[in-house]
């Protein structure tokens, strides 16, 4: 999506456009930067065959969308610790003893271990977990892989991250929306707070379109830097977003602030949906939310009336137990106000027409129906399974030309808690051999405990990384993975985006790092299945994809930034909408049909333990991190060198806390050290969990794990039914109770460091 | 009727005449291209001073020596 651009006169008459000069030995490449998952476009500089520097794009597109992971990654990547060469475990599983081998050795050794494990269990007892964003893209080869062998076993952070709330919203319109920065009028923040260094191109749409005049609204508890600078900021209770939509409709609908001509031809179940929503009216909203009732109407009126708003996807409404009624009822929002498909709405953006999409790649078809029964969580929770979106098949295919249509990769995903209870050997069947490309498994999802039983009781497990991760320590087989800098990339924001950027390889990858589509072709044929992957090059694998461009990924990378579909506006006129009804499904008969609610609900906290006074969210990150990544580098590391929580004085002052004391947090599956940060914009009796917080300087195996023991958060994250998702089956990370126990004992003493 | 609906063509001609202007200054080839990189540059172009992008370390400009990185990698001081 390009930057916003605001016509102002005064701007055009004072302009001038710069353009850096090349400077001699210097070599230039247009990139994309994946450090983490916003994808900014930027420019790499090469002396000597390696990046020195990466800069902001020189178009103004792009204007300054760079943020300091990205002007460190050149340093970053050439860390000492970076793993180069595949590694084959040799003592005990954790026990840290490794040798290096060729790949060709590995491959022959992981294939035959694979095959067996297959054919001694069945394909589906093979699970792989990757983070596309820190990978970029496996480029479908994975999904592909997978299918054709016969195992619908894939899992995703992106189950928890975006990914899930794309399968959410399909149940409503069948179609994940992007936003319209550029022109519109009202944006709501639910929880997001994006800052210069963190999700740094939003950050940018969102001042820009402030500066034209937008309205923002903030829903947060803290207050963010996103909340100060906005026009109505509702402190909501951690975990309440869907009360709070609730009531936003009540005042919509009590104040007849909605399109009726829109909700009268283009949706269904709008009386069911009225009679639910009458049921939060907005002094009970107030109570499940902590906010006043005159700013939540305040607000709705704001959203409902300034159109056209958008609510942009946000990290926060995917983590929670009504993440599935508060997805859809933001979805809800959106359609009755008359927002989807419009300019300066929620667009539906379709595919690229001259682009073979990666969800082709994937060939979801060929994986038998009976395989696909079998996806791990899909009968107790299933609304991102291949089961939840099997109703879509039709509609996808009759809107949008594809029958399979997995955007942000989230949308045919197995349970992430299902995989590791069947890891395991607590599930219907068992899991036995395990992949985790560019994705610290153990750290990133609910119950770590779990998971660390689970990769205990692998025959195989094989991480494809940068550096020894707690979940690399666990592995039989340690490969080398490459960086952004040193790999093509092909990007439509993971289906979200009908428009593609082309990033350029600015350097070859050190020693024997490898790309995630080497990886997947030299697992297709150990696996004896090489037509598998067909190309022999990832450029040829580009320049197929792009035969309807009339362009190979050469030509349109050195001609074109952004390979803009012509934009269409309300499509659903010709079409209908991707739906089983061919309408916006307020009550959704997907979800009735799967024996769920089909309507949104809200289910209120479980009662209160007072051996856990306080309440804890999780899952955000530190500017100078992504994810559980990062902790090795010193310049990020320096920013923030120990896991904090964050407190409010009022917390502090009543529990005895001060700053940078450590203490231990606890709940009733876990305990983490941190340290305390006292911060004015923390409300009482709420903390703030730093997400992935392990040290690699730390000691590695089973046992100790880097540190990750001791600090990451996943030991707290809950996955029994309370604390799950009931459709989804993703764990609340967003007001989980906890308490606070002083303790002089949380810091990694000279004993515990690697020496 | 939705409430914007008045502003609806003109929202999206814009929206249009924005992605066309995006797609063109994007491809830098032609001479018409140029221009819509010129057009776009100077309106958004800000005041330092009301540029909330601006950045002491964006603005650093931070670069590294190659041999620098060699070192580095080898785990030299």
């Amino acid at each position: 999506m390009p930057a916003p651009v605001p016509f102002d006169p005064d701007a055009i008459a004072s302009a001038k456009l710069i353009v850096r000069p090349a400077k001699d030995g210097v070599t230039i490449k247009r990139t994309i930067c994946s450090t983490c998952d916003i994808a900014c476009s930027v420019v790499t500089e090469s002396k000597q065959g390696r990046v020195v520097k990466v800069r902001s794009s020189d178009n103004p597109i792009f204007r300054d969308n760079i943020c300091m992971k990205g002007i460190i990654a050149p340093k970053a990547f050439a860390h000492p610790d970076r793993i180069l060469h595949p590694l084959k475990r040799v003592g005990e599983r954790g026990s840290g003893q490794w040798e290096q081998v060729s790949w060709e050795d590995a491959m022959s050794d992981i294939g035959q271990r694979l095959k067996k494990v297959i054919t001694e269990h069945g394909p589906e007892a093979w699970a792989v977990s990757t983070s596309q964003w820190n990978t970029a893209t496996d480029h479908g080869l994975g999904r592909r892989i997978m299918n054709h062998v016969g195992t619908p076993n894939w899992i995703s952070g992106v189950a928890l991250c975006a990914g899930n709330t794309a399968a959410i919203n399909r149940l409503t319109y069948g179609w994940f929306p992007m936003g319209d920065f550029n022109n519109t009028n009202c944006i709501v923040l639910m929880g997001h707070n994006p800052r210069r260094h963190s999700w740094t191109p939003i950050y940018n749409y969102i001042r820009s379109a402030q500066e034209r005049g937008a309205k923002l609204i903030v829903c947060d508890p803290r207050k963010s830097s996103s909340a100060e600078r906005a026009d109505i900021w509702l402190p909501l209770k951690a975990g309440s977003d869907g009360a709070m939509m609730f009531g936003w409709l009540k005042v919509i609908f009590d104040e007849g602030l909605y399109d009726k001509d829109f909700v009268a031809n283009w949706t269904v179940g709008f009386e069911e949906l009225r009679k639910r929503v009458d049921e939060f009216p907005l002094d009970r909203v107030a109570k499940l939310t902590g906010c006043d009732p005159d700013m939540i109407a305040k607000a709705a009126r704001m959203y409902a009336t300034s159109g056209p708003s958008i609510i942009p996807w946000t990290p926060i409404t995917d983590m929670q137990r009504n993440s599935t009624s508060a997805i859809r009822l933001q979805s809800i929002l959106r359609s009755v106000c008359g927002y989807v498909d419009v300019a300066g709405g929620e667009t539906l953006q379709g595919f690229n027409p001259d682009i073979v999409p990666e969800s082709t790649i994937e060939m979801h078809e060929v994986l038998s129906e009976e395989q696909k029964a079998k996806q791990l969580g899909s009968d107790t929770h299933p609304a991102f399974t291949y089961r939840g979106q099997a109703a879509l098949r039709e509609p996808l295919k009759r809107v949008w030309g594809h029958e399979y249509v997995n955007q942000v990769t989230g949308c045919y995903m197995a349970n992430p808690s299902a995989t590791f209870r069947a890891m395991a050997g607590e599930g219907s069947y068992p899991v036995k051999a395990f992949f985790a490309l560019g994705n610290n498994t153990v750290m990133s999802y609910a119950n770590m405990p779990l998971i660390l039983k689970g990769m205990m009781n692998q025959d195989l497990i094989v991480a494809h990384e940068h550096h020894m991760t707690p979940t690399a320590q666990l592995a039989d087989y340690v490969l080398p993975g490459d960086s952004w800098l040193e790999r093509p990339w092909l990007t439509d924001a993971f289906g979200w985006m009908s428009a593609y950027r082309p990033s350029e390889q600015s350097m070859e990858p050190p020693g024997e790092a490898k790309s995630t589509w080497e990886f997947w072709k030299h697992i297709a044929n150990a696996l004896d299945r090489p037509e598998l992957v067909p190309w022999e090059t990832l450029n040829d694998f580009y320049d197929d994809r792009l035969k309807g461009t009339g362009m190979s990924f050469k030509e349109l990378s050195e001609t074109t930034e952004i390979y803009f579909d012509k934009p269409v506006f309300r499509k659903y006129l010709k079409t209908g909408f991707a739906t089983p009804s061919g309408k916006v499904e307020l009550k959704s008969s997907i979800l009735e049909d799967l024996g769920f609610d089909p309507l949104p609900y809200f289910r209120e906290d479980p009662p209160a333990d007072p051996d856990y006074p306080l309440q804890m969210f999780t899952g955000v990150r530190e500017d100078g991190y992504f994810q559980t990544a990062q902790r090795q580098v010193p310049e990020m590391r320096k920013r923030a060198p120990e896991p904090q929580i964050f407190v409010s004085p009022g917390t502090a002052s009543e529990y005895h806390l001060g700053e940078n004391e450590w203490v231990t947090i606890e709940n009733q599956i876990g305990k983490i050290s941190a340290q305390v940060a006292i911060k004015e914009a923390m409300p009482d009796g709420l903390v703030r969990v730093p997400h992935g917080w392990w040290k690699p300087e730390m000691q590695q195996g089973a046992g100790h794990l880097s540190g990750a023991l001791k600090y990451s958060d996943a030991q707290l994250c809950r996955d029994d039914e309370d604390y799950l998702d009931r459709e989804q089956g993703i764990p609340h990370l967003k007001g989980v109770p906890c308490r606070i126990i002083k303790s002089p004992s949380g810091n990694a003493t000279k004993t515990e460091a690697k020496v | 009727m939705s409430p914007f609906y008045s502003d609806d063509k003109r929202r999206e001609l814009s929206a249009k005449l924005l992605i066309w202007l995006a797609a063109r200054a994007s491809r830098n080839q032609s001479m018409l291209d140029r221009l819509c990189l010129w057009l776009v540059d100077r309106a958004m172009r800000r005041d330092p001073d009301e540029d909330f992008m601006r950045d002491p370390i964006i603005d650093n400009d931070q670069g590294f020596d190659p041999e620098e990185l060699d070192r580095y990698q080898r785990g030299e001081k």
